[in-house]
C-alpha cells in the first residue's frame, strides 16, 4: 500500500494563540508542535503497513520550521516525507491548502489511501479533509475512529463518528480519511527511530514545482479574509447555588436553564 | 585518543535528535505518570510498564555500544533520558545501577563472552545488573570492605553481608565487590568484582523498610558460601578497586540527573501553583518573598545543568572525570533539594499533601546528598584533590 499521511505543525495546545500585524496565526513566538490529531492518523497508516506492507510518506505545508514536525512524523516511522514551502502560502485559507495539497498528491501519484487528522488544532475548520478529497476526485470518509483496509480488493470500511453514534461506510481505494482522537494511541519515537529520522529522505516543494503562481495561493489566492478580531473575553463569574435543602433541584434549574438537560 | 580528547566541546544547544530523545521520554513518562508510578512504589510494585515502553523505544541502552544493540551514545545521553524520567515525575534509580554502572565496567572491562552475556540485555532493559559495594562497616571507606572471595578450584565463594543495595528486587545479577586477597582489610588493591545471580544459592536477602517513594527496594545481603564460577569475575583478580571506580562516576552523574530532573519537576509545580493560587488581591507567585527563592532555585537548577553535562562530555571522551562528576552530583543534590523544598514551601500545607506531589520526591533528592557519596565526602574530595589541601581523615 502507498499511504500519505498530511500532517501539520500547530502552536502547542496548550501555547496561547496570537494573530500577528497580517491577522494570521503567529507561528514564530511559540512553541510548535505536530498536531495532534495528526499523530492518529500517521499512527494508524504505520499499522496499516505492518500489517498489509507499503510505504508511508508524510505531506506537510508550512514554513521552514515545520521540518520539526516533519522530523518527528519521520522518527515514528514514516518512510519519507514532501514539504511545500513557500513565503508565497503565509495565509491560505482552508480551500487554498487543500488546493496546494492536491496538487502535491496528483504530483505523488498512485497512493492507495491518504489520511490526516480531522482537524488542526489552530484552525480547528475540519474541512481541508474533504475538500482535499473533493479536488483529487476519490471517496472520503471523514472522522473516523476505527477501519479496516483491504489492499487486495481496494476496499476500506470504516466507522465514522456522528453525533448520535457511528455510520458503517465502505469506500473504494483511492480514498481519503481523516482521523479522530483515540482512534489508536499513537506511538513516541524510538532512539533508533529519531537516529534514523534524519537520514530518510525530505522533498521540499515549491509553489512553483507545483505549477501554482503565487496569487493563486496565500492571503491574495484565499477564498476567505479575517477582517477583525478580539480575545476571547475573560471567564465570567459561575453562579453559585447554596444548598439550603433545596440545592438538588436548583442544581437541575440551572442546567436546565442552560439547556444542558 | 589524545587529539580528539583536546578538542572535547560542550554543546550549548541540544542537537534536534537530543530534542527528540528528550520530547519522546518525556512523552513516555508523563503517558505513565507521576500518580500511578508513586502508587506502585508504594504498593511495592515496579513500574513495569513504563520500564517495558522505554525499553521497546531502546532508551535504556542509549550509552551501550552499538555492536551489542544499544544506542552507542554515552552518558551524556543517558542523562538525557534519565532527567526527563525525573521530570515527569517518575525517576527510575534502577538506570543508575543497571545501564550506568554494570552497563559501563562490562563494556570497558568485562570478557568478551561476558559482554556478549551481558550487555544486550543491559542495553535491551531486559537484564537489570544492580551493583553491591557498601558494607555496614565499611561506608564510605571502600578500602574496609569485608565481604571474601575465596577460589575453590574453578569457582570463587562470596562470604560477607553488603548493605543499602538498590534494586536487588528487580535485578537478575548483582555486581559484587569483594575481597580477593588473603591480606588484612585496609590493604589496598585486594578488591575483585564478581558477577552473582540475584537467585545464587546462599544469597540471602532482606529488605531495609526506608522512607523513600521509590520502586527499588534497599536491601541488606547476606552471603553465605555463595559459588560463583570462575567465569563471572569481571577484569583482573585484585583489579576491582580501580574497575569499580569506572562505574562511579556513571553512577554520579545518573544520580545528579535524577537530581535536576526532579528539580524541574517541583519548580514547574510550584510556579504553576504560584501563577494560579491567590489568597488576596494578586497571585502569591507576585510576592517577592515567593518568586525569589523560586528564581534562586532556577539559577541553582541551571548551573547544576551546566556541571552535570560537562562531567558527562569529560567522561564519554576518556578523560579523568571524578573532580566534575563529584562536583556535579553535590551541586544537583543541592539544587533538587532546593527545588522540592522550595516547592513545597510555596504550596504552603498543600506542599506536604500527597495529592500535590511533591513529598513522595523528597526523599529521593535528599538520599542524593547522601548517596552514592556523601555531600562531606565530596567536600573532603575537593578540598584534597581541586585545592590540595591535606587530607583530613
Amino acid at each position: 500500500m502507498k499511504i500519505v499521511v498530511c500532517v501539520k505543525q500547530v502552536p502547542d495546545t496548550w501555547a496561547e494563540k496570537k494573530l500577528d500585524a497580517s491577522k494570521t496565526l503567529d507561528r514564530v513566538s511559540v512553541d510548535n508542535i505536530l498536531n495532534e490529531m495528526d499523530e492518529f492518523a500517521l499512527e494508524e497508516a504505520l499499522q496499516m503497513i505492518a500489517a498489509h506492507s507499503g510505504t508511508v510518506t508524510v505531506l506537510s505545508m508550512g514554513p521552514d520550521s515545520a521540518t520539526e514536525a516533519i522530523r518527528k512524523a519521520l522518527s515514528m516511522g514514516a518512510d519519507g516525507a514532501i514539504h511545500i514551502v513557500d513565503d508565497a502560502l503565509k495565509g491560505s485559507c482552508a480551500a487554498v491548502t487543500s488546493l496546494v495539497l492536491a496538487k502535491a498528491l496528483e504530483r505523488i501519484g498512485d497512493y492507495d489511501l491518504v489520511i490526516s487528522g480531522s482537524e488542526a488544532s489552530d484552525a480547528r475548520t475540519s474541512v481541508v479533509p474533504a475538500m482535499l478529497a473533493e479536488r483529487l476526485g476519490i471517496p472520503q470518509v471523514t472522522f473516523v475512529n476505527k477501519v479496516e483496509v483491504d489492499p487486495a480488493a481496494k476496499t476500506l470500511k470504516a466507522n465514522r463518528i456522528t453525533d448520535d453514534g457511528y455510520q458503517v461506510v465502505e469506500a473504494s481505494l483511492p480514498a481519503m480519511i481523516s482521523a479522530v482522537e483515540k482512534m489508536n494511541e499513537p506511538r513516541y519515537p524510538s532512539f533508533k527511530g529519531i537516529m534514523a529520522a534524519k537520514k530518510k529522505p525530505v522533498e521540499t516543494l515549491s509553489i512553483a514545482d507545483l505549477g501554482l503562481e503565487a496569487d493563486a495561493v496565500g492571503l491574495s489566492g484565499s477564498w476567505t479574509k479575517v477582517n477583525d478580531s478580539a480575545d476571547r473575553p475573560p471567564r465570567s463569574a459561575g453562579t453559585i447555588v447554596e444548598d439550603e435543602g433545596n440545592g438538588g433541584a436548583a442544581l437541575v434549574d440551572f442546567l436546565a436553564s442552560k439547556k444542558f438537560v | 585518543m589524545n587529539e580528539t580528547s583536546s578538542i572535547v566541546a560542550l554543546p550549548l544547544v541540544e542537537s534536534d535528535e537530543e530534542r527528540a530523545i528528550r520530547d519522546a521520554v518525556r512523552t513516555c513518562a508523563l503517558r505513565y505518570g507521576h500518580d500511578r508510578f508513586i502508587d506502585a512504589a508504594r504498593r511495592g510494585e515496579s513500574p513495569t510498564e513504563l520500564w517495558d515502553s522505554l525499553a521497546a523505544g531502546g532508551y535504556l541502552g542509549v550509552n551501550i555500544p552499538e555492536a551489542y544493540g544499544g544506542g552507542g551514545l554515552g552518558l551524556r545521553e543517558l542523562c538525557m533520558v534519565s532527567e526527563e524520567l525525573a521530570a515527569a515525575g517518575c525517576p527510575l534509580l534502577l538506570l543508575l545501577v543497571s545501564p550506568a554502572i554494570a552497563g559501563t565496567i562490562l563494556t570497558r572491562h568485562g570478557s568478551p563472552i561476558q559482554r556478549e552475556r551481558w550487555l544486550p540485555g543491559i542495553g535491551a532493559g531486559t537484564s537489570k545488573i544492580v551493583f553491591a559495594i557498601t558494607e555496614a562497616d565499611a561506608g564510605s571507606n571502600t578500602h574496609r570492605i569485608a565481604t571474601t572471595a575465596r577460589r575453590d578450584g574453578e569457582d570463587w565463594v562470596l562470604n560477607g553481608a553488603k548493605t543499602f543495595i538498590s534494586g536487588v528486587n528487580e535485578a537478575d545479577a548483582v555486581l559484587v565487590v569483594a575481597r580477593s586477597g588473603a591480606s588484612a582489610p585496609g590493604a589496598p588493591g585486594q578488591l575483585s568484582l564478581f558477577l552473582v545471580d540475584a537467585g545464587a544459592p546462599g544469597l540471602q536477602r532482606t529488605v531495609i523498610p526506608t522512607a523513600l517513594d521509590a520502586p527499588e527496594l534497599q536491601f541488606t545481603l547476606f552471603f553465605d558460601n555463595v559459588r560463583v564460577p570462575g567465569d563471572r569475575l569481571v577484569g583482573a583478580e585484585g583489579d576491582g578497586l580501580r574497575i569499580g571506580f569506572d562505574g562511579l562516576n556513571p553512577e554520579r552523574l545518573i544520580a545528579a540527573s535524577i537530581c535536576t530532573g526532579t528539580g524541574r519537576y517541583a519548580l514547574e509545580r510550584a510556579c504553576t501553583y504560584a501563577r494560579e493560587r491567590q489568597v488576596w488581591s494578586a497571585p502569591i507567585g507576585s510576592h517577592q518573598g515567593i518568586a525569589h527563592p523560586l528564581a534562586e532555585a532556577k539559577m541553582a537548577l541551571e548551573l547544576a545543568r551546566h556541571t552535570m553535562q560537562r562531567a558527562a562530555a569529560l567522561h564519554d571522551a576518556g578523560l579523568p572525570a571524578g573532580e566534575a562528576c563529584n562536583m556535579a552530583k553535590f551541586a544537583a543534590a543541592e539544587a533538587g533539594m532546593k527545588c522540592v523544598d522550595q516547592a513545597i514551601q510555596t504550596h504552603g500545607g498543600n506542599g506536604i499533601a500527597l495529592e500535590y506531589g511533591l513529598t513522595s520526591l523528597w526523599w529521593t533528592v535528599r538520599l542524593m546528598a547522601i548517596a552514592p557519596v556523601s555531600r562531606e565526602m565530596i567536600l573532603n574530595y575537593v578540598a584534597e584533590h581541586s585545592l590540595g589541601l591535606p587530607r583530613s581523615y
